[in-house]
């Protein structure tokens, strides 16, 4: 897709955003949006990870929950305007995504994966019990002041605001990140991912854009994180756990990774379940375990993959395979 | 004097007691195709890796245009135009043929890397496909990108692993005549390690034959051809 059709389907998908609102008055049914919204951001996080560096984090809700919490925490202190916090917590998970990106990318496959797993559950376990600043595994509520970025918080917590702001940040993220990969930057990391010995060959440093890949996914994350904090106004260690990032991982597999708006798709897919198949069925994980086997084995590219090989009336070619070597 | 594009020196790989390779003198001279051959083992792509910088040197010097680069890096060989292609397809699966070959150009600081891709893929009749995923490309097609990443800002020297392995006998020969078009029209030297005799013996100026990291015979093919230590080393009585 060029960048004015990316440009182009931007805007109209803010404005479908805006029409969701117009048309949709069930407070519930947007809060269950906006729910849907937030995890569509972060399985997109994990997605430019798997998409670029062929990596599975099983471990991403580290900067989902530090988000929360360092946003809780700082704004507890009054160190800053909350503006300013939010801002400055976007930045501190970025830089220590690209330091652990430094460290862990240099580790293939399963144990990259695993690696995650284990960075995670160690901060998972520290908030749990680190109750005078993280309140344990009781969580904490986010102190947000009055007014924010010049609005009522009041008004900004209504269901069709909260989903509009989650809305646009999704659509405005995905933007950016479809411009940034359509750069040199994404060729590069294209290349590492594909060939690291050839891209070496000819004078690519393999390391750098891989830890940025990371970087930039803990990034997305985080902004899933601080939206949710926003959302909920509440932390708590299972915004950490591994399970979370299992479950958003699911999200980018049923949605597929080839495209980057797969990984939202599958965040909306799951939600679908949840709420519908939830009413009727107490275990409906099972019933989303099945429809994840069935996307697996009769399309690897997720229900976007087989949407764009449909519209396109070309097989979908395979996905980009886990780093395995 | 004769002007060396590449001289490689009394090169040894030695691995503990395994001497890999082992007093190896090479030289190309502008636009010469030396073909090197031997049997599984003798040591010739490993020769390959240790003029590159893939490989560290046990002992010997590797010159590039006058200039030793023996102990530079692999990249730093590159850019100073020591290039390679790999015994295996070495391409970019998922990436557009154009977009990877662009990308290989720019990297090695070529000024309109388009322009430079652009003629690289169509020297190697690619340029139809440069819109095409590279995983999509049949086996010789992804043979010929192997080669045009290599290819790209134009180096001066091209060691080429068994370029010809798995082609079919037309491809092999298409391929062998980019080959020696190459050497005149875009003034490339390249050494050419390959299996395929007819290949090499037709289009090499001059053959050094490979035995146990050693070299037994140099010169043209019909004197390499001729020589009986070849013979019965390596080419056997088919020959």
């Amino acid at each position: 897709m060029t960048m004015n059709r990316s440009l182009l389907a931007s805007a109209l998908a803010l404005l479908l955003g805006v029409g969701v609102v117009s048309v949709v008055s069930s407070g519930t049914v947007l809060s269950l949006f906006t729910q849907a919204i937030v995890y569509a951001v972060f399985a997109l996080g994990i997605g430019v990870l798997l998409k670029q560096n062929g990596m599975v984090s099983f471990g991403h809700a580290l900067y989902f929950g530090s988000a929360g919490y360092l946003l809780g925490i700082l704004l507890q202190l009054q160190v800053a305007s909350a503006e300013t916090i939010i801002v400055w917590t976007l930045l501190i998970i970025t830089v220590v995504g690209f330091v652990f990106g430094l460290i862990i990318v240099r580790v293939p496959g399963v144990a990259f994966g695993m690696l995650t797993l284990a960075i995670g559950q160690m901060f998972y376990l520290t908030a749990s019990r680190a109750r005078g600043f993280t309140g344990g595994a009781d969580g904490m509520n986010i102190d947000w002041p009055s007014t924010l970025f010049g609005f009522p918080v009041s008004q900004i917590l209504k269901p069709g605001a909260m989903f509009l702001i989650c809305w646009t940040t999704l659509v405005v993220v995905m933007f950016l990140v479809a411009w940034l990969l359509r750069s040199r930057f994404g060729a590069i990391t294209e290349a590492v991912r594909d060939n690291e010995e050839r891209a070496r060959f000819i004078g690519i440093s393999t390391l750098l854009p891989r830890a940025l890949v990371y970087a930039l996914s803990a990034l997305i994350t985080s902004i899933s994180g601080v939206l949710s904090a926003l959302n909920t106004g509440f932390v708590s260690p299972e915004n950490l756990h591994w399970s979370l990032s299992g479950m958003t991982l699911m999200m980018v597999v049923v949605g597929g990774f080839k495209v980057l708006w797969g990984p939202a798709l599958g965040a909306v897919v799951y939600f679908i379940f949840k709420d519908i198949l939830g009413d009727y069925a107490s275990h409906w994980m099972t019933i989303f375990g099945v429809v994840l086997i069935a996307v697996i084995v009769f399309s690897p590219t997720g229900i976007a993959g087989a949407l764009m090989s449909w519209i396109s009336g070309k097989p979908a070619a395979d996905q980009p395979t886990a780093r395995g070597h | 004097m004769t002007d060396y594009v590449l001289q490689a020196e009394d090169v040894a790989i030695h691995y503990g007691g395994v001497k890999a390779v082992d007093g190896v003198a090479l030289t190309l001279e502008k636009g010469q195709i030396r073909g090197l051959i031997g049997p599984n083992g003798a040591g010739k792509s490993t020769v390959i890796d240790a003029i590159t910088g893939r490989r560290k040197l046990t002992r010997g010097r590797v010159v590039l245009r006058g200039e030793d680069v023996s102990e530079m890096g692999v990249v730093e060989r590159r850019m100073r135009g020591l290039s390679r292609s790999f015994q295996r397809t070495s391409i970019f699966g998922q990436m557009l043929v154009g977009k990877q070959v662009e990308l290989a150009s720019h990297k090695m600081g070529v000024q309109d890397s388009y322009a430079d891709a652009k003629a690289v893929l169509e020297e190697l009749d690619l340029w139809p496909l440069a819109n095409v995923e590279a995983q999509e490309l049949g086996y010789g097609e992804q043979r010929r990108l192997d080669l045009a990443l290599a290819l790209v800002g134009r180096p001066s020297v091209l060691l080429l692993d068994e370029p010809m392995a798995g082609l079919s006998v037309k491809e092999s020969l298409d391929l062998a005549q980019h080959l020696k078009r190459l050497t005149s029209s875009w003034d490339v030297s390249v050494l050419l390690v390959e299996h395929d005799m007819d290949v090499v013996f037709g289009i090499s100026d001059v053959v050094t034959v490979f035995e146990l990291g050693r070299v037994i015979s140099s010169g043209e093919p019909a004197v390499v051809r001729a020589d009986p230590r070849v013979r019965e080393a390596y080419l056997g009585s088919a020959a």
